[in-house]
């Protein structure tokens, strides 16, 4: 019953749910006073931080979140990484006794990263994922979107949030 | 104003919001590529791992979310556990200068704790409220996995699903 369509819907997701691999990670004070990060320290590495996509989903077919885009945001600080990409995967959970199963979702990043220089520049970055097919989280599914950042050797980078952008339908 | 009642709502909770005791616990890559887990070393003891049941709540009765059930995806690897046994504490906060009360929460799990939930493989356990709960502003859910491991078993925690009735 009922009928909820709203196409402005956003989710913050913090630096604490980020999950962390390889580097050494702390919780630290943001850059600017007041905000919080996950930090992680200089060293010739690449570091993978994977966000889960922290939104409702529904089981019946066409409601609940209708997930369109996700905004980073993060810093790189003291030296530009090598390198840094991201990736959207959807993750079909398994039934008991089976994997799970990840399918890579196709994106577009936002002007100011879509030229790979343009995403390793020491500078503060909101980097936007739009996917090119928005999707409808099942029950059975959800969302991690992977970033792999290729840092040299004094890059030190500070996460600050997520934010995800959906349509909610209830 | 409004009114919504959706039955076939859900909520994931990913591993890093878990809360993780006796053991060492690393957030590492999950068996399958582009998955995450919180991993547990292999030790011969006994793991207790709280999942906050993050959901909205509301101050009005029968309004907010309809706790019915939660789904737990992990894997037991290089051997058995022991046992994996789900319990559930609803925790009422205290107010400001007392402290929290908790109560247990009946729930059934659909894997026996000592075989099917416990062997070495990929688990989806799912533990089932016997009555399910309002959730109500001043209360909060936690889902308990107690692992009892043996030496050799480590453990991949996924993530987590919360089934509820959402009404506003």
């Amino acid at each position: 019953m009922g009928f909820i369509n709203d196409t402005h819907m956003s989710q913050y997701i913090p630096p604490t749910l980020f999950h962390c691999v390889t580097g050494t990670w702390t919780l630290a004070a943001g850059a600017v006073a007041g905000t919080i990060a996950k930090h992680v320290a200089a060293a010739d590495e690449s570091s993978v931080i994977t966000i889960p996509i922290l939104l409702p989903s529904n089981s019946s077919t066409l409601k609940g979140a209708y997930l369109k885009s996700i905004e980073i945001d993060f810093e790189i600080l003291i030296a530009a990484c090598d390198a840094l990409a991201a990736v959207v995967n959807k993750v079909a959970r398994g039934a008991d006794g089976a994997v799970a199963v990840v399918a890579a979702q196709t994106f577009t990043y936002d002007s100011g990263h879509d030229g790979a220089s343009e995403r390793i520049d020491v500078d503060q970055h909101k980097m936007t994922l739009t996917l090119s097919t928005p999707i409808w989280l099942d029950n059975d599914e959800y969302v991690l979107v992977e970033i792999t950042a290729d840092k040299a050797a004094t890059t030190t980078m500070d996460f600050l949030g997520a934010v995800a952008n959906f349509d909610l339908r209830l | 104003m409004g009114y919504l009642h959706d039955t076939h709502m859900s909520q994931y909770i990913p591993p890093t919001a878990f809360h993780c005791v006796t053991g060492t616990y690393t957030d590492a890559a999950g068996a399958v590529a582009g998955t995450i887990a919180k991993h547990r070393a292999a030790a011969a003891s006994t793991g207790v791992i709280n999942i906050p049941i993050i959901l909205p709540s509301n101050s009005s009765d029968l309004k907010g979310a309809y706790l019915k059930s939660v789904e737990v995806d992990y894997e037991c690897l290089l051997a058995a556990a022991t046992s994996i046994t789900a319990s559930m504490n609803k925790v009422t906060r205290g107010a400001d200068g007392a402290v929290a009360v908790v109560a247990a929460v009946a729930v059934t799990q659909d894997l026996t704790a000592a075989t099917d939930a416990a062997d070495e493989d990929q688990h989806k356990l799912t533990v089932t409220l016997t009555t399910p709960v309002w959730i109500d502003n001043d209360a909060e859910y936690l889902l308990v996995i107690t692992a009892v491991c043996g030496g050799t078993v480590t453990l991949d925690l996924l993530g987590a699903v919360a089934n509820f009735t959402l009404r506003l």
